[in-house]
């Protein structure tokens, strides 16, 4: 097909999707005004029944887990799918990526102070905020998601004040690749308890606490920070495949030279 | 434990699986990971199976995490079994069963990645097919899609492939913000992810909202299914794929599509349309036979296997869709007892497709000329003629099934069609069985080459090992056996009718009301299936020998022949072009028009 | 309308009009290393929307993915394939992995 006479007939596709797009969307009920009684009684179900007042975690993680089950295996697949797709076999101590940029021959720079600096002092902030994410799941919006996703930061702001090799000093590969693998199995796993314990999968099965402390809703914080480390483990190994592809090997002879 | 407990089963353990594999994969042999992912699939094919057996009386209703509905509305997920879902999961898991013992000897090594990637993708099918919740077939259909896209990429580093995996991801994925769309919608009107919480509270509305949810969600599913004009993906998939990852690709994941249109409209859209049901049957059976014709017409022109064999699952899919337009649940029955039947012959006939590309180092036709041994043979002979419906394969009893509801229903037409599909299909691969193995016909033809690239996805070994020709023989055995099982026409009629019955759905899932086992009137047979299906194998046979003898055809008859159809047939291949452009402006186009005729049909 | 709506109001509808015009700049962009950085802006835009339209979750979790991996994703791949096109134009320099 020609590529005129494919916008031609692209378009017309498209402003027929678009009607039935905007048709279906008018049938919906009006701004503001929500019909259904599920956003009611969620709420009232999370807290009475389980404790928790940040009502998407308890959604996530206790009413709905077993969709949550399917996500986390969905960024597991990716990830795989990816480092599949990316294989590279470079390893840390071949590569000196000061040696010459990635695009044109260009010499790279050493990071600047003021970017060493912002980073440095961001780490600690970005992992102090992300454990806090993770583990205040139940509490506060947020949950193992976020908090995984916002420690899968912290490598990455450690790349640019430095160099890949202090990435691959603080996170090892094989470390993240087995830990994104065990929490992926742990989740799983805490649904086996419950059914082990005679009651359905996935079920809370931990002491519900009180209210508004840390220690409440049962499994929720538990699967909270397991999400969390399977999360920030693959987003890890992600950036990292792409990392890699930037790396170049030096030649033999030139290994070990400044 | 009683068998509703065993219901998470076939999602956790594979899952479970997948991360054990992942995690000390790489450390263990090669055997022990094949033996990991073996025993889980063999596994998960008992306890489906078992479910099926378990949910014939009553379906059964597992609410995860202990979320029963109180008062009515359903607060959590449920999963919601019944032998037709738990049969397709059965058919996965032994497709699955299949295509790891045959990677095992196929790939020359075998990272840990391919059997996570492998169970991760059966632990979804599971899913998908025994859920009762709407979101959690999204999800389930997305991680499904997920590792379908890693395995199409597992072993191409060429550009050449990678454009097919490409082609299937962005097609697939714009076919998953469709389905999207449509739930959104959905929930938007009724505020409930459950199907049968959506169902009542639905009531049968009937305004642009519905119509267009049907629209979006349909045409969502059927992308999946390679319906035509949204099928160009799946040729290009399969011509790129390894041959273990073809095997579950066309065996279960296009057929996944299929069940998702026949549960969704079958629960939420039907009592909305109950008015306009012959409109509603027209339109899927329209598509439907478009699809079939298009991929029969393109199977004969092939010479590469894999895509030969690609076009013929777009020609039996459109007859799946035929049978589920039919909208009556012993077509339904039908299109089941076919799903099967088809399954397992088409994936038998993928690993034969590996044999030669493992003996012989390739796949196309015309290399293979004459070269072919006979084991190969006789399995890729023994799949042409069941592919025919030759009976007792479980494509004739399903295939008749539908044919007598279409008749009935006042669609005879439709016989004809499938039988044209048949013959095309079946005629092609029969072509295809004759060269290779016997030599016969030219050396040269004007089918398309396809890609030539993987040859480096195996390296040729001596012999024939037995991982690799024992998994094909099984699969065609069962269908084999499958098709004299008296009881399961009838087993799979009767979940068809409680599959129908929408508030009946709802009243079980919802208020726990157990309804009696519908009576299934028995199948009257009146004798012509059996004729027919002979002919039909007669017909594919001639049509083989025509292909292979085209010289001894009168010239007088081959140039009528190439005037009336060569130029719509050359057009025909042109449209396949592997332009990703070119697939997702049709499927753009295909949903317009789908649109606009569910708007203008279904008012 | 209280002043509390009116205020909610107006930020809505200016945040949905700016994650609109965001959007259709992205589109717009055609040089793929620009279209990272205004799909890190867009990223930005999306978590304020979802901010404004009361969903914190949604909006922390596009924070860093939409505004940080997307575009990062997308700059080492544009790298990678300039770093196969210089190797094509200038063969002399050493051998990459």
């Amino acid at each position: 097909m020609s590529p005129r006479t494919r916008r031609i007939l692209f378009y017309f596709g498209a402003a027929g999707l678009v009607t039935i797009l905007a048709w279906g969307v008018l049938g919906l009920p009006a701004y503001g005004q929500y019909q259904g009684p599920y956003g009611d009684l969620v709420s009232y179900a999370a807290v009475q029944s389980r404790h928790a007042t940040d009502v998407v975690s308890a959604v996530n993680f206790d009413i709905r887990a077993i969709d949550t089950l399917g996500e986390e295996f969905i960024l597991f697949t990716s990830v795989m799918g990816v480092v599949l797709l990316l294989r590279k076999r470079v390893e840390p101590k071949d590569v000196d990526e000061a040696a010459a940029d990635v695009a044109t021959g260009r010499e790279k720079e050493p990071p600047s102070n003021a970017v060493r600096l912002l980073c440095l002092g961001l780490v600690g902030v970005s992992v102090l905020f992300g454990l806090y994410i993770v583990t205040h799941g139940q509490l506060t919006p947020g949950g193992g998601f976020q908090g995984g996703v916002v420690l899968a930061t912290v490598p990455l702001l450690v790349y640019l004040a430095a160099d890949v090799r202090v990435l691959h000093q603080i996170a090892p590969r094989k470390l993240v690749d087995a830990g994104e693998a065990l929490a992926a199995g742990a989740f799983i796993g805490l649904g086996l308890v419950a059914v082990a314990l005679q009651e359905p999968f996935l079920t809370n099965f931990l002491p519900l606490g009180t209210t508004g402390r840390i220690d409440s809703s049962g499994t929720i914080m538990a699967i909270s920070i397991v999400t969390g480390i399977e999360v920030g483990g693959a987003f890890v190994v992600l950036l990292s495949s792409f990392l890699a592809e930037t790396l170049e090997r030096i030649p033999e002879e030139h290994r070990g030279e400044p | 434990m009683t068998a509703s407990a065993w219901t998470p089963a076939p999602v956790a353990l594979p899952l479970l699986a997948a991360a054990a594999v992942a995690l000390f994969g790489h450390k263990v042999p090669r055997f022990v990971r094949t033996v990991i992912a073996f025993a889980t699939s063999a596994f998960t094919a008992i306890v489906t199976a078992g479910l099926a057996w378990a949910s014939l009386g009553d379906p059964i209703v597992y609410w995860f995490g202990d979320w029963a509905p109180r008062g009515q509305i359903p607060l959590g997920v449920c999963f919601v079994v019944d032998p037709i879902g738990a049969g397709l999961a059965a058919l996965a898991s032994v497709l699955v069963t299949a295509a790891v013992t045959f990677a095992d000897r196929y790939f020359d090594d075998v990272q840990a990645v391919f059997h996570v990637l492998m169970l991760a993708f059966l632990g979804a099918i599971a899913g998908f097919c025994l859920t009762g919740d709407l979101f959690n077939l999204f999800v389930f259909f997305e991680l499904m899609s997920a590792a379908a896209f890693a395995l199409c990429g597992y072993k191409s580093r060429e550009p050449g492939p990678l454009q097919g995996a490409i082609n299937f991801g962005v097609t697939n994925t714009i076919g998953g913000f469709l389905v999207l769309d449509g739930l959104t919608l959905l929930y938007g009107r009724t505020g409930a992810l459950n199907l049968a919480q959506i169902a009542r509270t639905l009531g049968g509305a009937h305004d642009g909202l519905v119509i267009a949810a049907f629209a979006l969600i349909t045409c969502g599913f059927f992308v999946k299914a390679a319906v035509v004009p949204l099928h160009f993906w799946l040729p290009d998939a399969h011509a790129v794929a390894p041959t273990p990852v073809s095997v579950v690709f066309s065996g279960v994941m296009v057929e996944c599509g299929v069940y998702a249109v026949a549960r969704l409209y079958a629960t939420v859209f039907a009592p909305s349309f109950a008015g306009f049901v012959p409109h509603a049957r027209g339109l899927i059976i329209g598509a439907g036979v478009i699809t079939a014709l298009v991929g029969g017409v393109m199977c004969l022109a092939q010479r590469h296997l894999k895509r030969l064999l690609a076009f013929s699952t777009v020609a039996h899919v459109g007859v799946m869709v035929s049978g589920i337009g039919l909208l009556d649940a012993r077509a339904f029955g039908g299109v089941a007892t076919y799903v099967l039947g088809h399954g397992l012959v088409k994936s038998s006939l993928f690993l034969t497709a590996g044999m030669y590309l493992h003996r012989l180092r390739s796949v196309d036709e015309l290399e293979l000329r004459g070269r072919g041994g006979a084991l190969p043979g006789a399995l890729f002979l023994a799949g042409g003629l069941a592919l025919a419906g030759a009976p007792p394969f479980g494509t004739f009893g399903g295939e008749s099934e539908i044919e007598a509801a279409a008749d009935s229903l006042g669609y005879g037409w439709l016989g004809i069609v499938f039988t044209i599909a048949a013959i095309l299909t079946a005629g092609a691969v029969l072509r295809a069985a004759m060269r290779i193995s016997f030599g016969w016909g030219p050396s040269d033809g004007e089918e398309d080459r396809g890609e030539r690239s993987e040859e480096t996805e195996t390296r040729p070994g001596p012999g024939l090992p037995l991982a690799m020709w024992v998994p094909a023989a099984v699969l065609l055995a069962l269908a084999f056996v499958l098709g004299t099982l008296t009881g399961l026409d009838r087993a799979l009629r009767e979940s068809a009718l409680r599959f129908q019955d929408s508030s009946a759905y709802a009243a079980r899932v919802l208020d726990g009301v157990v309804s009696a086992v519908p009576s299934a009137e028995p199948s009257a047979d009146d004798g012509s299936s059996l004729p027919r299906s002979l002919l039909v194998v007669v017909l594919s046979c001639a049509t083989a020998f025509a292909a292979l003898f085209r010289e001894r055809i009168p010239a007088g008859v081959r140039k009528l022949a190439v005037a009336l159809l060569g130029g719509a047939l050359r057009r025909l291949r042109a449209l396949q072009s592997g332009h990703v452009g070119d697939y997702v402006t049709w499927l753009v186009l295909g949903v317009a028009c789908f649109g606009a005729l569910s708007a203008l049909l279904l008012r | 309308m209280t002043s509390n709506d009116a205020i909610s109001a107006t930020l809505r509808i200016a945040v949905l009009l700016l994650v609109a015009v965001g959007a259709t700049g992205v589109v717009c962009t055609r040089e793929p290393l620009s279209q990272a950085v205004t799909l890190s802006f867009y990223g930005l835009l999306l978590t304020t929307m979802f901010f404004v339209f009361q969903a914190p979750d949604v909006a922390l979790s596009q924070i860093v993915v939409g505004a940080v991996v997307s575009p990062l994703m997308i700059l080492l791949t544009l790298s990678r394939i300039r770093r196969g096109k210089a190797r094509e134009t200038n063969p002399s320099q050493p051998e990459r992995s």
